[in-house]
């Protein structure tokens, strides 16, 4: 595949899932639901097997939480925002670490078995991990360090909310898998690189623009 | 053992994981009716009255002076100790007493630290700890 080709997809899928994150997450969240579970469960799982789904590289979930990781910075409400953009770029590392052994034809997850099954071996651990991930360096790089202790004896808690995001994982893979037959490559390139810049400034700047109007009122 | 073994086999285990976790959380969570500070169980009327208030107009938020609290509840040399602040959740953090002489506990029950991210604001405060 091109590299800018796959380069903007990176952009494209990292701005989108940024967006939920700053957007939606907050709003899931207002509402009472448990905004991390299904942030992690269904956006964070579902854009990046989407991603994969469609341009078939390894590697690009990892550039994908990063950059939603970092579009996560730009909006400081709705919790700790170091803690949810760390978290964030843990989940594409966990989730391509999950996914490594996997053939990138998906011919392993055929039956709705293996979709729900895979769903929920990778939403859990992405949740967990990414939870566990931040309570060790969000401490650090503050200036009143980590203890383990804090850690040890939050891990039930840790593991117990993961089991909501395990179980939407376990809902939202089949879901994503309607789009298995879509090809991005024969996306024509005049359609497909104005369509991702634009669609990545568009989350960029509603993302900016709501942080700025949070902070003006 | 192949792949289509394997995954779902992983998928009941991290189910099973997160239910016995659930029910271990349900099982052992405390239900306090105050705050236990150095071992010493105050309630939140008491812990108003013996503190100095404090408040961040930028946070908007308002409650008594942690450190003040602490010397109240009469912890000799404070500035020797760090200090454990546990939520009903078991969820905990510990911070220093440079970090404790900025930080506040609201009605609510919460301890707010301007320097430190929002991770040490930690919610439903049940005890703090002296170590």
């Amino acid at each position: 595949m091109n590299k800018m080709k796959l380069f903007l997809g990176i952009i494209l899928f990292g701005s989108i899932w940024g967006f939920s994150e700053c957007i939606i997450g907050p709003a899931v969240g207002n509402a009472g639901l448990p905004s991390g579970a299904i942030m992690t469960g269904f956006f964070a799982i579902g854009f990046m097997i989407m991603s994969r789904m469609l341009f078939k590289q390894r590697g690009m979930q990892i550039g994908m939480g990063l950059v939603a990781g970092a579009l996560r910075l730009f909006n400081p409400f709705g919790g700790c925002v170091i803690c949810s953009a760390i978290a964030i770029a843990a989940e594409g590392i966990l989730f391509e670490l999950i996914w490594y052994r996997l053939s990138l034809d998906f011919k392993d997850l055929k039956t709705y078995t293996m979709k729900i099954s895979m769903g929920i071996v990778s939403a859990y651990p992405c949740y967990v991990g990414g939870y566990i991930i931040t309570q060790i360096l969000t401490p650090m790089v503050s200036s009143s360090g980590f203890y383990l202790e804090n850690l040890i004896v939050f891990i039930p808690q840790i593991l117990s909310r993961g089991l909501i995001a395990a179980l939407v994982g376990g809902v939202t893979v089949p879901l994503i898998f309607v789009l298995k037959n879509m090809d991005i490559s024969h996306v024509k390139d005049k359609v497909y690189y104005p369509t991702t810049i634009a669609i990545s400034i568009l989350c960029w700047s509603v993302v900016i623009i709501n942080a700025l109007f949070l902070m003006g009122t | 053992m192949g792949k289509k073994k394997l995954i779902p086999l992983f998928a009941m285990i991290v189910l099973l994981i997160g239910t016995c976790s659930t029910a271990y959380v349900y099982a052992t969570q405390t239900d306090a009716d105050g705050i236990i500070i150095n071992g010493q169980q105050y309630t939140i009327g008491q812990i108003f009255f013996i503190a100095e208030p404090r408040s961040f107009d930028s946070l908007e938020f308002s409650g008594i002076a942690l450190d003040d609290l602490i010397k109240k509840a009469g912890v000799g040399c404070p500035s020797c100790h760090t200090y454990t602040i546990i939520a009903e959740d078991n969820y905990q953090k510990t911070v220093s007493w440079e970090d404790l002489q900025g930080g506040l506990l609201t009605r609510e029950g919460m301890t707010v630290f301007p320097d430190l991210p929002k991770a040490f604001r930690v919610k439903n405060v049940v005890k703090i700890e002296v170590n």
